[in-house]
């Protein structure tokens, strides 16, 4: 596995508020770097700041201070077009609630982030078919969302953050509205993912079971990383053992 | 304490409710508008003179009933909308239905009534500021038109609240009928576009059949009189909606196949639209018939305008005349740079006006007539004194004369027999403009300083096409008046109608906006995809509605000298502008609640 970095983050911080007005400090002094084709999961208690750290991250808000570079590119003073190319190119999204257009179907869904790009129509068909089989979503390809059950909308979701070949996959809470069958087929597809494609993923979640499909865990406290934990040789039961006595004990 | 919680999702929602005020103001503004002409008699019986028109005001009445009964069906349901969740919450939290129920139709009513009255002050001043300015920038006189109308004020208010009580017992049933979990999750409803050829074909047929009824019984309003308006009305609004219910489920299913779909967000757009094909086929056909009457009242409005002038310079070919001009009337002639002067020597005698037929030999005499049938085709004839005579058009002559010489006879005399007469020789000035409606003030003057010195002339008898202007004027501004009111209110109506809908479906657009952006859509294509899925929506029920009118004018041949076709690319252009900004506007709010 290579080690170059493929995400650094230098010294975020974020506050809520404008000042004069109440302010709170979500984020205060976020450091740690993502290797290319790692699959880090981020953890802490409810309110602790992981959903405002990932929003940084993934370009969806902005930070009081500190850099986040993604491929050696700054990402935090992004605008305009560069910003939404670069959202269209460099990084894809999977949330909770799967956030995709009812009113398109699952192929219209998936194909939308080339259409974007002006992709040519010749292109799509099999850019689509390619990932949707690899995801096993090929049959209901053209059914509406409201046709598809929680955990097909959540691969339909993933297919369209991948179909564009990107550098870095970013989940928040992506098995949350999932029920435990549906959550463990979408964890071993990021497995296979991470490990055939060589995509990097940041994955952020409370649930220790979905935190021990990663390969590296930060566990966040107070707007801070507070521990980190690698699963280096362990098998996945044995990690999800450690995460839970790590979480015993860091919560208190 | 449900009160409270109610009001708390009241003020969490001003924005939305702005919305749905602003609409509903406009909608009673426009029906109070439109009574205010509607119901008053004197207005209507004063200044047309053809009693056709009360009917027709009636009809209108009828219709517009019908579209503000449908715009309150679609305001009621974004209100719906906009409280099902709250309710549903409510209910989880278990309020009673029957508080719950109370609670509903006092907010519906509250909100009907409230916008209503707002909507009949508003709708005074637009009718005060918008007849002044029709007044004033067509040069109309009007008698017993008043912006305030009591009667049609209590027409408009118990007509809404009629409607909002009804909209009230409706909101009860639709929501304490429906379990809390199911109001909860009421905003994600699917629609799968369907196309099934036969169905869709019959609607074709059908649709244009009927249209086709319409148009030949508007062509026909002659032989069918009244009938013919009732019947051109239910079958081309039946026929339209079902052209588009048929034709645009097609349109949109088919460019999604064809390659422009697929690049940038043109599949995007095409998606929204056919996911809300079955909402926007009805208001797309009200839209389009409203852009039809409004479109056609004012063309009829300005056709009336075009044919004051045309008709004018028929009744005589001099703008008018003056016996003994002073030497200052005589200046203002010439300051009007008039195309043709003459000025002809008379003495009156007890039995008639005896000219010197040299003076209209060396200075021939211009008469108007009426070229075959045509009612507004003239040939001028130049005449010398033998010819006048002789001519059935002499009459132009005495018209000019003023006074109470225009009851005495007409003669010509040789030089040698008219120096015989003894009486006093005076002399008629007579002269035209180039366009008798571009110099109303000047020749306003010179008419009062003629008065002034000759107490037997009315306003009537200067003769000549001032004169005739006046009379005309008056008879067609009523009917002017009504094509422009009538013409602009109903384009505001379908606005506010169109922009209404569209807005309502905004709210639910946001998070699909939200997350376009948050893959990566540039704002130039954001901003592109919602002005087209605006403009489709704007074009189609325009295109319908332009077809309708040009069959629906011929319906005014018959009070119309002329044909009620020239010249309309002028109302159509005003139109296609005031209906642009109307676009523009609808655009620029949408954008405002999708793109924040
Ligand atoms: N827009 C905002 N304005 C003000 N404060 C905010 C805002 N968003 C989040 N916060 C605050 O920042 C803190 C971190 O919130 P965040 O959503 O990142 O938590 P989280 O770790 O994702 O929690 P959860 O596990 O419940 O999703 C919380 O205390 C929250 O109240
Ligand atoms: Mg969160």
């Amino acid at each position: 596995m290579s080690t170059t970095p493929i995400m650094t983050v230098t010294n975020l911080h974020k506050t809520y508020g404008k000042a004069g007005s109440k302010q709170y400090e979500a984020l205060k002094g976020i450091n740690f770097d993502v290797n290319a084709g790692e699959f880090v999961g981020i953890m802490g208690a409810s309110g602790s700041g992981k959903t405002t750290l990932l929003n940084m991250l993934a370009t969806l808000d902005q930070p009081t201070s500190g850099e986040v570079t993604i491929n050696q590119q700054p990402i935090t003073h992004l605008k305009g077009n560069q910003l939404a190319d670069f959202r269209a190119k460099e990084i894809g999204f999977i949330f909770q609630d799967f956030n995709l257009l009812e009113t398109m179907t699952a192929y219209e869904n998936i194909a939308l982030p080339l259409t974007l790009q002006n992709t040519a129509a010749k292109k799509i068909k099999p850019a689509v078919e390619t990932v949707a089989s690899h995801l096993g979503i090929a049959e209901f390809l053209n059914n509406y969302p409201n046709e598809l059950s929680g955990g097909q909308k959540q691969r339909v979701a993933a297919a369209r953050a991948l179909i564009n070949e990107p550098a870095m996959l970013f989940g928040d809470e992506p098995t949350g509205a999932l029920d435990s069958k549906s959550a463990r087929e979408l964890l071993d597809l990021f497995t296979t993912i991470n490990r055939e494609q060589a995509v990097s993923i940041l994955l952020v979640t409370h649930d220790p079971f979905s935190a021990s499909y990663c390969q590296r865990i930060l566990f966040i406290k107070d707007g801070k990383i507070g521990q980190e934990l690698k699963r280096a040789d362990l098998s996945r039961k044995d990690f999800y053992q450690q995460i839970l006595d790590t979480l015993g004990t860091f919560e208190q | 304490m449900l009160t409270k919680l109610a009001m708390t999702g009241f003020q969490k929602r001003w924005r939305d409710y702005l919305v749905l005020f602003s609409g509903l103001i406009m909608s009673s503004a426009i029906f109070y508008m439109f009574e205010s002409l509607a119901t008053n008699k004197t207005f209507l019986k004063q200044n047309t003179g053809i009693s056709m028109v009360g009917i027709i005001f009636q009809f209108g009445s009828v219709l517009l009933t019908i579209i503000t009964l449908v715009y309150i069906g679609y305001a009621n349901s974004f209100l719906l909308s906009m409280r099902k969740r709250d309710y549903g919450l409510f209910m989880l939290v278990g309020a009673r239905k029957g508080k719950i129920g109370q609670l509903i139709w006092l907010e519906t009513l509250l909100v009907g009534v409230t916008a209503t009255l707002f909507g009949i002050i508003v709708g005074t001043l637009l009718t005060l500021g918008l007849s002044q300015l029709l007044i004033n920038s067509l040069g109309l006189t009007l008698h017993h038109l008043s912006a305030w109308y009591f009667p049609a004020a209590l027409t408009t208010l118990l007509l809404y609240v009629g409607l909002f009580l009804l909209a009230g017992f409706f909101n009860l049933l639709a929501l304490t009928k429906t379990p809390a979990l199911k109001l909860l999750h009421s905003n994600d409803q699917p629609n799968r576009p369907k196309l099934k050829p036969a169905r869709q074909l019959v609607e074709v047929i059908i649709g244009l059949i009927s249209i086709a009824i319409g148009y030949w019984s508007m062509a026909n309003l002659d032989k069918l009189q009244m009938a013919g308006i009732g019947i051109a009305l239910v079958t081309i609004v039946l026929g339209t909606y079902l052209l588009f219910n048929a034709i645009f489920v097609w349109l949109v299913v088919l460019s999604k196949r064809l390659p422009f779909a697929n690049r940038g967000l043109n599949g995007f757009t095409l998606s929204q639209l056919s996911f809300r094909i079955r909402n926007y086929t009805k208001i797309l056909s009200i839209v389009a018939m409203l852009f039809a009457l409004a479109l056609g009242a004012i063309t009829v409005g300005m056709g009336f305008h075009r044919q004051v002038p045309l008709m004018v310079n028929g009744g005589n070919a001099y703008d008018m005349g003056l016996v003994n001009a002073t030497h200052s009337q005589q200046q203002q002639i010439k300051a009007l740079n008039p195309t043709t002067e003459s000025t002809y020597r008379f003495k009156v005698g007890p039995k008639a006006v005896y000219y010197r037929a040299s003076d209209f030999d060396r200075n021939p005499f211009i008469t108007m007539d009426q070229a075959g049938h045509n009612q507004l085709k003239f040939t001028t004839a130049h005449n010398n004194a033998k010819q006048l005579l002789k001519s059935r058009t002499s009459y132009q002559l005495s018209a000019l004369q003023g006074s109470a010489q225009q009851r005495l006879g007409t003669q010509m005399l040789s030089d040698a027999q008219y120096a015989k007469l003894t009486q006093p020789e005076q002399r008629l000035t007579v002269f035209a403009t180039q366009d008798v409606t571009a110099h109303t003030a000047a020749l306003k003057q010179l008419a009062t300083s003629q008065r002034h010195r000759d107490a037997g002339l009315t306003g009537e008898m200067l003769g000549g096409r001032y004169t005739g202007y006046q009379l005309i004027n008056s008879m067609y501004s009523g009917l002017q008046f009504m094509g422009f009111f009538l013409g602009v209110a109903f384009l505001a109506m379908l606005a506010s109608c169109l922009m209404f809908k569209i807005l309502s479906g905004a709210a639910a657009d946001q998070h699909r906006y939200v997350m376009l952006d948050k893959i990566g859509t540039r704002k130039a294509l954001l901003n592109g995809a919602l002005r087209k899925e605006i403009a489709v929506l704007f074009i189609l029920p325009g295109i319908v509605g332009v077809i309708h009118v040009l069959f629906g004018l011929k319906m005014f041949s018959f009070i119309m000298v002329g044909s009620p076709y020239t010249g309309i690319w002028l109302p159509f252009l005003i139109f296609a502008g005031l209906y642009l900004i109307y676009y523009l506007i609808t655009v620029q709010i949408y954008r405002r609640i999708v793109l924040q």
